[in-house]
């Protein structure tokens, strides 16, 4: 039987990067047969291989993590490497929103009647419901935090509660954001500001699915007692992009909604 | 905290506050160089003993790394003291603003707003995603009544 004479780990052929690349083909190209020849069928080709390829790839590294024990000191290092630094792009891919909402709103044009927000455009009060999503936002940051040291400490019940509670307030979220969206009384075709507005939160809104999906996941494994005392990367790294989530929020609340206003 | 540690960090903190001079009154004519050298003397003898202090006030923060015993009651209290009352506080203030519901503004069509430059892939192509008929005017006006 052969060693390794180290402490990397040397995965075994997958094909989940091919299906992940031909997913991301499949859905650019069917966006744009959706806009031009009006049909969906390829774009939902391209969801749906993309759904497989992300459950089935993340799937494998739970089983190679946590059942067959190859996430050495040394793997999980690269993988905290590659956490920080995929959410490092995320962080300029939001910049750039930002820096589209503050060409647009700093100095208005003269199209828009010089001023912001727009001639013609009601903002929403940022302490109704924006300020109540602050409050959902920092208030899952403690209790995620209050599920880590809980973890760290061996207790099972406090984190599983803590994960749960963070879980239902990101879906909160969720639901007050996908309620503003109804009945805010402008539209992503108002001029730029709803054309900031919109595709800023609505990324960010995105983020926030996708966090607490991820959050969801580890709630899913903590009930199932994959994570250890000093061993859980994955809640980690879904903490970190859960704290990310929302930074965004504060900075899009304190720009967008509070200055923007 | 012993007293030396309470006089150095009064000092310093008098310093701050005094914008960096130490009198705050107005007739004082203590120089900044001489209370400069007061407050490094007296820092550098309490230097040791805050550090036991703040150790103290980080453990009981949780503040900081991994495994600090009490950690967790620690951000479990913030959990359901501060952080789920400051939602409920908030979720009753927008309950209490959405009483009085406001009236929505007059339709004007300026030009700049309901841009339709071409037809959204879906429905008529004219509505947006998450259209309101009631809040939402089309570049012709309200759909529910002009």
């Amino acid at each position: 039987m052969t060693h390794q004479a180290h402490s990397y780990h040397m995965v075994d052929p997958s094909p989940w990067p091919l299906t992940g690349a031909m997913a991301a083909l499949l859905m650019t190209s069917g966006l744009a047969v959706w806009f031009h020849y009006n049909s969906t069928t390829l774009m939902t080709l391209g969801l749906a291989t993309m759904l497989l390829t992300t459950y089935q790839w993340w799937r494998d590294i739970v089983r190679e993590g946590s059942f067959q024990g190859h996430h050495t000191k040394l793997v999980q290092k690269g993988l905290r490497y590659g956490m920080m630094l995929f959410i490092t792009s995320e962080v300029f891919f939001f910049i750039g929103f930002f820096w589209a909402f503050y060409h647009s709103s700093l100095a208005p044009a003269p199209e828009l009647g010089g001023q912001w927000p727009p001639s013609g455009v009601s903002p929403l009060n940022p302490f109704e419901v924006p300020l109540l999503n602050t409050a959902v936002l920092l208030a899952s940051g403690v209790t995620i935090t209050w599920a880590h040291h809980a973890m760290m400490e061996g207790n099972w019940k406090e984190t599983t509660q803590g994960l749960t509670l963070t879980v239902l307030l990101g879906a909160y979220f969720t639901l007050l954001q996908a309620m503003e969206y109804f009945e805010a009384p402008f539209t992503i075709a108002d001029a730029t500001y709803g054309a900031t507005f919109f595709v800023a939160t609505g990324f960010h809104g995105l983020h926030v699915i996708i966090g607490s999906s991820f959050l969801l996941i580890c709630l899913t494994r903590q009930i199932n007692y994959h994570f250890t005392t000093d061993h859980h990367f994955g809640f980690e790294a879904a903490a970190w992009y859960w704290h990310f989530v929302d930074v965004v929020w504060l900075f899009l609340y304190i720009s967008i909604y509070w200055w923007g206003s | 905290m012993t007293p030396s540690v309470r006089v150095g960090l009064i000092t310093y903190f008098l310093f701050r506050v005094g914008g960096g001079d130490w009198c705050p009154f107005s007739g004082c004519t203590r120089n900044m160089a001489s209370v400069a050298a007061l407050v490094k003397v007296s820092g550098r003898l309490v230097a040791e003993a805050p550090r036991a202090g703040l150790r103290r006030l980080l453990s009981a923060a949780a503040a900081g790394g991994h495994g600090q015993p009490g950690g967790a009651r620690t951000w479990k209290i913030l959990s359901f003291v501060v952080a789920l009352p400051g939602v409920a506080v908030c979720m009753l203030n927008c309950y209490l603003k959405a009483q009085h519901e406001h009236e929505r503004p007059e339709f004007i069509p300026y030009a700049h707003l309901r841009i339709r430059t071409k037809p959204f892939p879906w429905g008529d192509g004219n509505h947006t995603l998450f259209h309101n008929p009631h809040t939402n005017p089309l570049p012709t006006g309200y759909e529910d009544e002009k």
